[in-house]
């Protein structure tokens, strides 16, 4: 009974130290951490851009396609120097 | 109490034990040794859910993409131990403005590189109940970065890829990008209007329809009073294109940029054309693959707009 208990806890500790080496191989930035999920399928196709194709913001004093509300544009101004990761 | 030799079981617990310890121990370290820096400095309180405010490339060859891009845009980098894989800070005038990762090798993987884009959220496990209860799903858990803040990768209901990020140092505040840095994000998809909703109900967007010459839907998704990305259909001939965020960078003459780009060893994947705002734009593709998108834009674009 005894030896019984003695291996049923090895084998669970075997378990928790195997999911831990699992957990520990996914931390970071890369590799497990970040996976593969996030990469595009292959291949792209951008031949049907252009001639009236529009991805960019409006500018100032546009409106929307009902001609109703005015459309925000992107921000205007300069850096205050402050920032990271600028867009 | 007497002590009493070991037998076969307990020394197997004791080596147990001593291997839990120590997996657990080296996570910690190989953790601590990788720090993404804040994404503000000096930290802010800003906060502008729905904005596009990192972007990171994924990619095979972390040197080359260094060599083109740095030669591209002038980014310097700072390279950053992360244990299994390469990953660099590209900086302009020394602020971070994108991250470039390499991940470890892993054969038999076909991979397509590729700019991840970052959009801001305030709570990132709220951010992934609504992306689940929409529709999307979750390609990398959430995790936490000391200092950089906790983020995760994303698909939206029709595949498009993306990542959100809760920053512990606030967002970048709302200012025009200067040249070189990312200035918009398309998210190019089947259904404009569906994913509109999408991201509605994640980020609290205002939707706009917008005009088009060539009568398909385009619209513009708002936050805080300004524009922070377009959803437009995919081009009915582009068999190979699946759904996908596709981020611009500025630049003062989109010509002249793709004629670097192309002899930097990159591709031109559209050629310059005269966008809604009146400055050119065209999409690009890296030496590795990664497509982004250049746009021209004045300050004049933004005080009287062309459309």
């Amino acid at each position: 009974m005894k030896i019984t208990m003695t291996r049923r806890s090895t084998r669970g500790l075997m378990v928790l130290a195997f999911a831990a080496l699992s957990g520990c191989v996914g931390v970071g930035y890369g590799g497990g951490g970040y996976g593969v999920g996030f990469y595009e399928p292959g291949g792209y196709d951008y031949g049907g851009w252009g001639h009236g194709y529009r991805v960019g913001p409006p500018g100032r004093g546009g409106v929307d396609r009902g001609g109703s509300r005015a459309t925000p544009s992107i921000p205007r101004g300069g850096h205050g120097g402050h920032s990271g990761g600028r867009h | 109490m007497t002590n009493r030799p070991m037998g076969i079981g307990g020394r197997l617990l004791q080596w147990s034990l001593g291997l839990l310890c120590g997996v657990a121990m080296s996570g910690a370290a190989a953790a601590a040794s990788f720090e993404l820096p804040p994404l503000v400095q000096p930290a802010s309180a800003e906060h502008h859910p729905g904005k596009v405010i990192w972007a990171d490339l994924v990619t095979p060859d972390l040197a080359a993409a260094k060599r083109f891009y740095g030669g591209l845009f002038g980014w310097t980098f700072n390279d950053i131990h992360t244990g299994d894989s390469e990953y660099s800070i590209a900086l302009l005038d020394g602020m971070p403005v994108a991250g470039i990762l390499q991940p470890a090798n892993r054969s038999g993987e076909h991979r397509q590189p590729a700019w991840l884009t970052f959009l801001s959220v305030q709570d990132v496990s709220q951010a992934q109940r609504i992306t689940l209860a929409q529709g999307g799903r979750v390609l990398s858990q959430p995790r936490s970065h000391a200092v950089r803040g906790r983020q995760a990768v994303f698909a939206d209901a029709q595949g498009a890829v993306f990542a959100v990020l809760q920053s512990s140092s606030g967002d970048p505040p709302d200012e025009l990008a200067a040249p070189g840095e990312w200035i918009w994000s398309s998210l190019v998809t089947h259904d404009p209007h569906a994913a509109a909703a999408f991201y509605r109900a994640l980020f609290g967007y205002e939707i706009f329809d917008l005009p088009s010459d060539d009568g398909s839907e385009h619209v513009l998704l708002s936050s805080d009073g300004y524009a922070r990305a377009s959803a437009n259909p995919l081009p009915g001939d582009a068999t190979k294109l699946h759904p996908h965020w596709l981020n611009f960078i500025r630049v003062v003459s989109t010509t002249d940029t793709v004629a670097r780009v192309a002899a930097s060893g990159g591709r031109v994947l559209v050629q310059p054309y005269p966008d809604r705002h009146g400055g050119l734009v065209a999409v690009v593709a890296d030496p590795a693959g990664a497509p982004f998108g250049l746009l021209e834009w004045t300050d004049t674009d933004t005080k009287e707009g062309a459309q």
